[in-house]
């Protein structure tokens, strides 16, 4: 499936070197550009929050995690359409991130197919 | 108290008295000699030696009698002008001679009695002895395996408080494998397969399926039963193992962690295992002391080069720190302010540490928490001891 290409980057944030490539490239195979980050605080310092159409992010990361990362975006009014990846997932965590604006709440390892999904979804919001 | 007549002939007495015989008449026949070539009487000289010999040699009764046979030959062979009183006074100086021989093969007796019994006693000891060696020998490779059971379990306990941890470490790299794997399968499922980007997943896959098995390879070690294995190791790289492990132990408590680690630091002879469960017990001790505080959760990891050449890590966190007044029992088997712990973790750690030739304290943090810090000899092959740990 290839995605139709939008003017919209995604943006991955995850402290694990082999999962932002693995994510780069399955982006990537789908014709969609994607800029990597080691940390939420990488991010935020980049500014590329603005150029961003999605944000694939792991919510337990050292330092600033993913939900504290959502909740520093919205409250900069910079509502990024989120897909959240973790290894940690428990119903809890997932409501809260949903209830936050999360579009997708994906557990390690996801099926690329659902993430690609939720990638759509959240550019072509 | 008679001992027995340890000359060598004595158990026949016939070739003592033989002997006695033959050596004064030996004696009476040098003299002879020395009288042809006029020099001067010298049968007193022979007979005396005779006398000793016979007594040493042939026993108190040979010897005795060689000495009545010398008086009589002395008196009646050599000098039979003699007058009455000198022959006395001779006579009185083989007796007293004799006597002295007795004496003397007497003390010898006693005293070959003696060391015979004393070589006994000697023998019996020196049986007991090895004996006692070969128990206590047996003793402390017991209590070396004890220790090394004692080990192995708390290694199991504590890893077992980082299953979480350890199942996320492994979950990461095989979630980015399925993730490249799918990948690689769109490059070549496409209408015109890309293979170099089909190639690059592939390798990608090779490197997350790598790490997992490199990971799991590391808890496997630390599972291990087994004596101490010596080898080179590099403290930095130990550190650096050991923190990729229990990261996201620390990560789930919202804990960072700081590696200042000084570059170019020798290597040294130690156990990697040992040093990795020192390493994985103050770490762990520190991410719980600060779960459950407010505030900044931090995790520093030092290493640095120290005085007399020694390595110096130190591992500090900003937690609830040592407990009051009790800051020096914290060492002790059996100690523990967990609810759940076994109170010997600290033991380990400062005895694995000490088996390596180094030091291991605690100090408290200013405002808040403590630190751990133990020390290693460079050259730890000339410290490293035989306890297993």
């Amino acid at each position: 499936m290839v995605i139709g290409k939008k003017a919209n980057m995604v943006a991955i944030v995850d402290d694990d070197d082999l999962m932002r490539s693995a994510l780069q490239g399955l982006l990537k195979s789908v014709g969609l550009p994607a800029q990597a980050f080691g940390s939420a605080e990488e991010f935020l310092k980049s500014g590329q929050q603005h150029q961003v159409g999605c944000l694939v992010a792991d919510i337990r990361m050292p330092g600033m995690s993913g939900l504290e990362l959502q909740a520093k975006l919205n409250a900069d009014h910079c509502r990024i359409p989120t897909i959240f990846i973790t290894a940690h997932g428990d119903e809890k965590m997932r409501m809260q991130a949903l209830r936050a604006g999360a579009v997708e709440f994906l557990t390690k390892p996801f099926n690329d197919e659902a993430l690609l999904e939720s990638v759509r979804a959240a550019l072509e919001r | 108290m008679g001992y027995p007549n340890k000359a060598k002939w004595s158990a026949r007495p016939v070739v003592g008295y033989g002997l006695a015989l033959v050596s004064v008449a030996a004696a009476a026949g040098m003299t002879e000699v020395f009288l042809h070539f006029h020099l001067p009487l010298a049968f007193n000289s022979f007979a005396f030696s005779a006398i000793a010999i016979i007594f040493w040699y042939g026993g108190t009764g040979p010897g005795i009698f060689a000495a009545v046979l010398s008086a009589l030959v002395r008196s009646y062979v050599f000098d039979p002008e003699i007058n009455s009183i000198s022959r006395v006074l001779y006579d009185l100086v083989y007796l007293v001679f004799a006597l002295l021989m007795t004496g003397a093969t007497r003390a010898r007796d006693e005293l070959e009695v003696r060391v015979a019994e004393r070589t006994k006693e000697l023998t019996r000891a020196n049986e007991d002895l090895k004996l006692e060696i070969a128990e206590r020998n047996r003793a402390e490779e017991a209590l070396r395996q004890s220790q090394a059971d004692l080990a192995q379990a708390n290694r199991v306990t504590t890893m077992g408080e980082l299953t979480a941890s350890l199942a996320h470490e492994v979950n990461q790299p095989i979630a980015a494998a399925v993730t490249d794997a799918s990948t690689c399968l769109r490059w070549l499922t496409r209408d015109e397969p890309d293979m170099k980007e089909a190639r690059e997943a592939a390798s990608r896959m090779v490197k997350d399926a790598s790490r997992a098995a490199e990971i799991i390879s590391r808890i496997r070690a630390l599972f291990k039963k087994g004596s101490p294995q010596r080898e080179l190791v590099d403290i930095n790289q130990i550190i650096r193992e050991m923190v990729e492990l229990m990261r996201s132990d620390a990560t789930r408590h919202s804990i960072s962690v700081r590696l200042e680690l000084a570059a170019g630091l020798p290597q040294f002879i130690g156990d990697r295992v040992q040093l990795q469960q020192v390493l994985m017990n103050l770490v762990v001790n520190s991410i719980d002391a600060m779960k459950g505080v407010d505030g900044t959760r931090e995790l520093a990891i030092q290493s640095q080069r120290a005085d007399d050449d020694q390595l110096q890590v130190s591992i500090s966190d900003t937690g609830v720190g040592l407990p009051p007044q009790q800051a020096d029992q914290i060492f002790n088997a059996f100690f523990t302010t967990k609810t759940h712990g076994t109170g010997m973790g600290l033991r380990i750690s400062r005895t694995i540490v000490e088996s390596h030739g180094g030091r291991l304290w605690a100090s408290g943090n200013s405002p808040r928490g403590a630190s751990f810090c133990f020390t290693l000899p460079v050259n730890a092959d000339e410290h490293m001891s035989d306890a297993h740990s």
